[in-house]
């Protein structure tokens, strides 16, 4: 085994294993911290009235609620490491069937958002490099500071206002376009500021010069030579974009009334259905982690760079 | 950056700011006077219900009433002083638990390092609200959770800066004179390396801040914010929100005092980061 492997051998094993350590610390924090939330299901099905307190304690054997918080972490843990997500207190649904209805929703807002997001985010960064004295630039920070500062919600709720209650031209709910829209230009910021601040950098390396000084234009610097390099920054992101892109969702389909795994939790956090809002946190934590560790893993086979420390 | 070679900036000639960035220092200047002088300005007590809800803006009432028939402009102003103090305080918190516990962490040695910063990898894999969403569900929503919740959500980006910038001064030889005149390590890093790090911190403070204020209305927005008698600007468009129809006034006005200020709060932030980032400036060169 050459020590070049060995080095990449040893880099993927420290990868996996911290992913597993912060997996492990995500399941024991949303656990606990769901835990300490005073009152629990049967407090608020009590208080709609519908439940006698006999009724009520016999509910919490059921669930488990009456046993020692120790105790029932390892029921959980036991449960899910089979696949089993549970099942939902208040609705007395399979967990895994609550998320399998509503995620296509969320996963097609999602996808929408993250096509318009990587299209903008990369083509304004390119057109600003290649055009350094046009309104690209300018553009690229407008939508670097909006998506930063201007929350997605808020836009949503002037667009519902100017397009659905003053012009009508869309429904005040249910719509999807619009929401794919705004959460699109929000990820596009989050990608053309890293992108633009690398191509920038990029461009003062020597290997540019030559490239210049070789007589190609601009624009075959810029797109052959500036953004491959650049590029990294934004498979290193994966995990940020990802994460922005869920908990964007979120927020856009309360706004725009849209189901789907935003709504499922809001409603799940009002009613507390622990074990739904467990489910929810734990697995976009898991998800996050994944596509950190797999960013992890592709940067060390893409960027040689990496490689040597 | 243009195609042609970059002149870099001058030790002495700073760039001039620009235009966008002078007009955001006159919004800012304006909200922290509103909130000084705030309820000097108010023309209604803005917690007091009245009897004509959603009416539009008049001479009565100048923005107009909301559901409940409170003043939307003195609600607005006493917004300004809340969401800006919630939204400071949680930076604080980010700023003090983060760079503080990175730097003491960094200092005591490798194992109060990697336990400090296990923790912090840790929150940034629960990323955006959802940890701050978790916090507050689980100590109920109150000022003081959603405060301490966007604190700890934030803290990660302060210790990540508290430790680059550690390792970098502990390369430079005035750490090593006071290592050889018998400073111990929290003295060190304490009192020789925390005020040469400051700028750093405050930099990074000041990007921080818009997002605390931003997070906070989500939070509110959600219904897990500040109690509902609290205008912070969220509050404000979380319950206007679902009466657009008869009221726009009441959430636009909101809207626009939070995207104004977060706005020139990042512009000013990313300013004042181009002007004291040294490695940003090293790499114009």
């Amino acid at each position: 085994m050459t020590p070049h492997l060995a080095r990449l051998l040893v880099g993927i094993t420290v990868d996996i294993l911290r992913s597993l350590a912060i997996a492990v610390g995500i399941v024991l924090i949303t656990f606990f911290l769901i835990r300490m939330i005073p009152g629990d299901v049967v407090d608020v099905r009590g208080l709609e009235g519908s439940l006698t307190y006999a009724q009520q304690s016999a509910m919490r054997d059921d669930l488990g609620l009456s046993r020692g918080w120790i105790e029932q972490f390892f029921t959980w843990l036991s449960m899910i490491s089979t696949g089993d997500l549970g099942v939902s207190s208040r609705f007395a649904t399979p967990i895994v069937d609550l998320i399998a209805t509503v995620l296509p929703s969320t996963l097609k807002l999602g996808l929408a958002a993250l096509g318009i997001g990587l299209f903008f985010g990369i083509a304004l960064p390119t057109l600003a490099c290649v055009y350094p004295r046009s309104i690209f630039v300018g553009l690229v920070d407008f939508v670097t500071i909006w998506s930063i500062t201007i929350p997605t919600f808020s836009i949503g709720i002037l667009c519902v206002v100017v397009f659905a209650v003053w012009l009508g031209w869309i429904p005040a709910i249910g719509n999807f376009v619009v929401p794919a829209i705004i959460l699109g230009m929000d990820i596009a910021g989050t990608i053309a500021k890293m992108l633009h601040e690398d191509m920038k950098d990029i461009e003062g390396a020597d290997y540019i010069r030559t490239a210049r000084a070789k007589g190609l234009s601009p624009a075959r610097i810029v797109i052959g030579h500036i953004l491959p390099n650049a590029f990294t920054i934004v498979i290193a992101l994966a995990g940020l974009i990802l994460a922005g892109v869920l908990t964007g969702a979120l927020t856009m389909e309360v706004v725009f009334g849209l189901p789907g795994l935003g709504t499922l939790t809001l409603q799940a956090i009002k009613g507390r259905d622990y074990p739904v809002v467990q489910a929810v946190i734990i697995w976009l934590g898991l998800a996050v982690i994944f596509a950190n560790l797999l960013t992890d893993l592709l940067q060390r086979f893409i960027d040689p760079r990496l490689r040597k420390s | 950056m243009s195609m042609i070679a970059p002149t870099g900036y001058s030790r002495y000639r700073m760039p001039a700011l620009p235009l966008m960035t002078w007009i955001s220092i006159g919004f800012i200047a304006v909200a922290l006077i509103v909130t000084l002088i705030g309820p000097f300005l108010v023309t209604h007590d803005p917690y007091m219900f009245g009897a004509d809800m959603n009416s539009p803006p008049s001479k009565e009432h100048w923005l107009g009433t909301d559901d409940q028939g409170q003043d939307v402009y003195s609600r607005l102003l006493i917004g300004t002083r809340l969401s800006l103090f919630y939204g400071a305080s949680a930076a604080c918190v980010a700023l003090i638990t983060g760079g503080l516990a990175a730097l003491i962490a960094m200092a005591l040695g490798p194992v109060t390092e990697t336990v400090v910063f296990a923790v912090v990898d840790l929150i940034r894999a629960l990323p955006g609200i959802l940890f701050a969403l978790a916090f507050v569900v689980a100590f109920e929503p109150s000022e003081t959770s959603v405060v301490l919740a966007l604190g700890i959500s934030f803290a990660p980006n302060f210790a990540l800066i508290a430790r680059a910038t550690y390792l970098q001064q502990m390369a430079r030889p005035y750490t090593d004179a006071a290592k050889v005149l018998g400073a111990g390590r929290l003295r060190i890093a304490l009192v020789h390396v925390l005020p040469n790090i400051g700028g750093a911190l405050i930099t990074q403070f000041a990007i921080i801040l818009p997002r605390c204020i931003v997070s906070e209305s989500v939070l509110s927005f959600l219904g897990l914010g500040v109690s509902p008698e609290t205008p912070t600007w969220g509050r404000m468009i979380a319950s206007a929100a679902s009466f657009t129809e008869d009221a726009p006034h009441a959430v636009i006005a909101p809207i626009l005092a939070l995207s104004i200020v977060t706005f020139s709060l990042a512009l000013i932030g990313d300013a004042l980061r181009r002007r004291f980032d040294p490695a940003r400036r090293r790499i114009a060169q």
